[in-house]
């Protein structure tokens, strides 16, 4: 199930009324929330739900053995082997096809041909979100930063619906307190929730999708057919595209838990307005980026082993991070590349000094640059679309209301904040019925701007 | 429990839970008289099971009511301007109107329904290639952008139009009678690439009563409207049309769907055999229509589906141009490159 869709919309409210008609009595809360969170997930294909439940099972189980072991090798050894688990899992719905075709092709080439199996497996929507999920909380057990749950309160936790298939990725130790109480129903963020969901709303249906159908998606289709100058907007195009694509569902996707009365991490922070790369990953997918510096960067050594180490470090992580958003060696070259301007910046700091709009100026082209290899299908196409940049030719996509739609997702992010806020404030504070009049408008609208009443499914489903 | 605790929760005003469902039911209320109609309709266009259920439990009292209010309509006035793409609601050529022209006796037939070339005759002449449109559902993709791709840089000009969750047999998206025309008024095609058939099996009507998929009665009615999109696109005889078959899908129950709707477009090209190719992508991926993953390419294994047994992937879809290029090779010579 998809949140822009009728079956959500018919879903949801009263999956809410229940909710909080429920949340005074836990013991009915817990289960009706899990059994619709199944449910939501099930509309996708009911078999994932086995994946899930044995996913939640298998962490449980292990959390539990984590708990009773009496010696920390023991401790290690079971978090090990569960997360382990967890990982085959992943790698064997999601990067099977890619590396035994890859794997096939080199052994071939030298003679020494396996005949691996070339089958294709269903990727599970959601699988990379709730097996991260699952991860961190069997290693935060295993840390004595967090309690094992009740197994229900495990199976919600990476289960709940709003951040079931595409996060943000909330760790254990954030959600599981919100769980051992009932949610205050005196105090609910409604109108901050309103607000998230209608700005995901216009981010997702209005921005992204007219970005990508007008100018991205013909561009990196196509790419010998254009010129330059329409090139170097769809560059910019995809940067915009993404970023509302993805930040628009995790607003949707944190407005709906905020109505539910839970509280969802912060997924964007304005990224293009980074003046250096670690401030990139401070304000990108913040919840993935501070996943990987404590389970990958800070397990590896992080920067305590010297420059080379903590470069070494960089790059694994990069890549891991990069390869994590799917089976593409274009993923992978593309967290080499962010790598590479994490550590080049490492190394420099300090000795170089240049005005802040200059590093502005760099980060944001070379993030802009590095998107080429994660939306292109292919190198080929990467390297036609960065050649065909310097080429000449007319300016065909340039639309106005597409340009505007471009400036306006990277502009926005490069004001100051403080005014923004404050409006943004002082809308939520509106009262429901003004909140609501304002749900149902954004939503008729970006109804209306939607193609044959198709929402495009999100960039970040495919991760 | 120590470490990190739950995130702040967002400054401003805080309401209550009340609130929060005051906001739902306004927000239920005012979508149920402005949009009801919809709601019905899309769940009337949903594949049966416990979603079409559920929205259909909501869609059919909201679209009664929305039917005796006047706002649904005066919505659509007030959005018209805000509509992106091509509307189609209203025009010729919808589905609905194909449904009522039924034909009594035997219908003629004509020279149209034989490939010259199959009976050694000399083809008449196409119209010059100027324009190929590669449409169709998701099938249609990557498709689209490796024929543009192998076109592109020589004297023909390559239009994309794929429409993702379409079907002949759903028309809530698209339907394809009225898109058709509008294609073929809008973009002049010399040539047309049909790929689609994912998102089939939906019930459809013959002789007046619901028939589901995937009889004879079902086979009849789908040929019916693929038939009326080759005649569009086949424009009295002036374009040519390249209708790729559907390569076998991974689940069985979508086989069916599958062998019906590869059935019933093989019946529906009979009459116009003359301009429309069929490009049977199940012998080449799918041998006796036994679903498989990889094919030898080249003489290397390759994987040729994408992950959900049904679409081809990249490396599939160069295979399906390959073909489509060598068809369309066949009608205009070599002026086709790539």
């Amino acid at each position: 199930m998809v949140f822009p869709t009728i079956e959500f919309a018919v879903f949801f409210p009263p999956v809410l009324a229940l909710s909080w008609a429920l949340m005074s009595r836990p013991r009915i809360w817990k289960p009706f929330i899990l059994a619709m969170s199944y449910v939501f997930y099930a509309a996708a294909n009911p078999r994932f739900c086995l994946l899930l439940g044995g996913v939640t099972l298998a962490n449980q189980a292990g959390a539990a053995l984590v708990q009773r072991a009496g010696d920390e090798r023991r401790k290690t050894l079971v978090t090990a082997t569960v997360v382990t688990l967890d990982l085959v899992g992943l790698g064997i719905f999601k990067y099977y096809g890619f590396f035994a075709q890859d794997i096939d092709r080199v052994l071939s080439s030298v003679g020494l041909g396996l005949g691996l199996p070339l089958t294709t497996i269903a990727l599970p929507v959601g699988l990379s979100f709730f097996t991260f999920q699952a991860i961190s909380y069997i290693v935060d057990v295993r840390r004595g930063l967090c309690e094992r749950g009740s197994t229900i309160d495990v199976a919600l936790y990476l289960s709940f619906f709003p951040h079931l298939v595409a996060g943000p990725i909330v760790r254990a130790r954030e959600f599981l307190p919100q769980l051992a109480t009932p949610r205050d129903p005196k105090d609910v963020a409604v109108g901050s929730g309103v607000f998230l969901i209608c700005l995901g709303l216009v981010k997702k249906v209005v921005l992204a999708d007219l970005i990508a159908r007008q100018l991205v998606d013909p561009v990196y289709a196509v790419p010998e057919a254009y010129g330059g100058p329409d090139v170097l907007l769809a560059l910019y195009g995809y940067a915009a595209q993404i970023y509302c694509d993805f930040s628009g569902y995790t607003d949707i996707a944190i407005g709906l838990a905020l109505l539910m009365g839970f509280v969802f991490p912060r997924n964007f922070d304005r990224p293009y307005s980074a003046k250096s790369f670690r401030e990139f990953w401070r304000r990108w997918h913040m919840t993935l980026s501070r996943y990987l510096r404590d389970f990958l960067y800070i397990p590896l050594g992080g920067n305590k082993g010297g420059r080379v180490k903590t470069i070494r470090n960089l790059m694994i992580t990069m890549v891991l991070g990069g390869l994590w958003h799917g089976a593409a060696w274009g993923f992978v070259l593309w967290g080499f590349v962010h790598g590479a301007a994490l550590a080049v910046e490492r190394v420099i700091r300090g000795r170089i000094s240049a005005p802040a709009w200059v590093r502005w100026l760099i980060v944001f082209h070379v993030v802009v640059l590095a998107w080429v290899l994660f939306r292109a299908p292919d190198f080929s196409t990467a390297g036609t679309v960065l050649e065909r940049l310097f080429s000449g030719g007319p300016a065909t996509l340039f639309d106005p209301v597409v340009v505007i739609a471009v400036v306006l997702s990277i502009g926005l992010q490069l004001l100051p904040e403080r005014p923004i806020v404050a409006l943004r404030h002082r809308l939520e504070a509106a009262n429901p019925v003004a909140l609501a009049a304002a749900l149902t408008v954004t939503i008729i609208v970006v109804g209306s701007t939607v193609p044959g009443g198709a929402v495009p499914p999100f960039i970040y489903f495919q991760f | 429990m120590s470490g990190m605790a739950p995130p702040p929760p967002p400054r401003g005003r805080h309401l209550t839970a009340r609130d929060a469902l005051v906001v739902a039911v306004i927000v239920v209320f005012l979508l149920v008289i402005m949009a009801g109609r919809s709601v019905r309709h899309a769940g009337k266009e949903m594949s049966s099971g416990w979603e079409r259920t559920l929205v259909l439990a909501v869609g059919e009292p909201a679209g009664w009511l929305a039917d005796r209010l006047p706002l649904q309509s005066l919505v659509a006035d007030v959005t018209k301007p805000l509509r992106s793409g091509d509307d189609l609601s209203s025009g010729p050529g919808g589905f609905d109107s194909t449904a009522a022209a039924t034909a009594t006796g035997a219908a003629p037939v004509t020279p149209d329904a034989f490939d010259p070339a199959a009976l050694g005759a000399r083809p008449a002449a196409p119209r010059p290639l100027k324009t190929v449109l590669v449409t169709g559902d998701s099938m249609s993709m990557p498709l689209d952008a490796e024929v543009a791709r192998r076109l592109a840089g020589g004297s023909i000009k390559t239009l994309r139009d794929p429409h993702v969750g379409t079907g002949l047999s759903i028309t809530g998206i698209v339907d394809w009678g009225k898109l058709s025309v509008n294609q073929v008024k809008n973009k002049t095609p010399d040539a047309i690439v049909v790929f689609i058939g994912a998102n089939e099996g939906f019930p459809l009507k013959y002789a007046g009563r619901q028939v589901s998929c995937c009889g004879p009665a079902w086979a009849a009615a789908y040929a019916t409207r693929a038939r009326t999109l080759m005649n569009t696109y086949r424009q009295s005889g002036a374009a040519r049309v390249y209708w790729l078959l559907l390569p076998g899908p991974r689940d069985p129950d979508r086989q069916k769907i599958s062998k019906a709707v590869n059935l019933a477009d093989t019946v529906a090209a009979q009459p116009y055999r003359a301009q429309v190719r069929l490009l049977d992508m199940a012998a080449i991926f799918t041998p006796g229509f036994r679903y498989r993953d990889a094919m030898s390419v080249d003489g290397q294994d390759t994987i040729v589906r994408r992950t959900d047994g049904i679409h081809l992937n990249d490396a599939g879809s160069s295979i399906a141009a390959d073909e489509v290029l060598k068809a369309l090779r066949a009608d205009y010579g070599d002026q086709v490159g790539g």
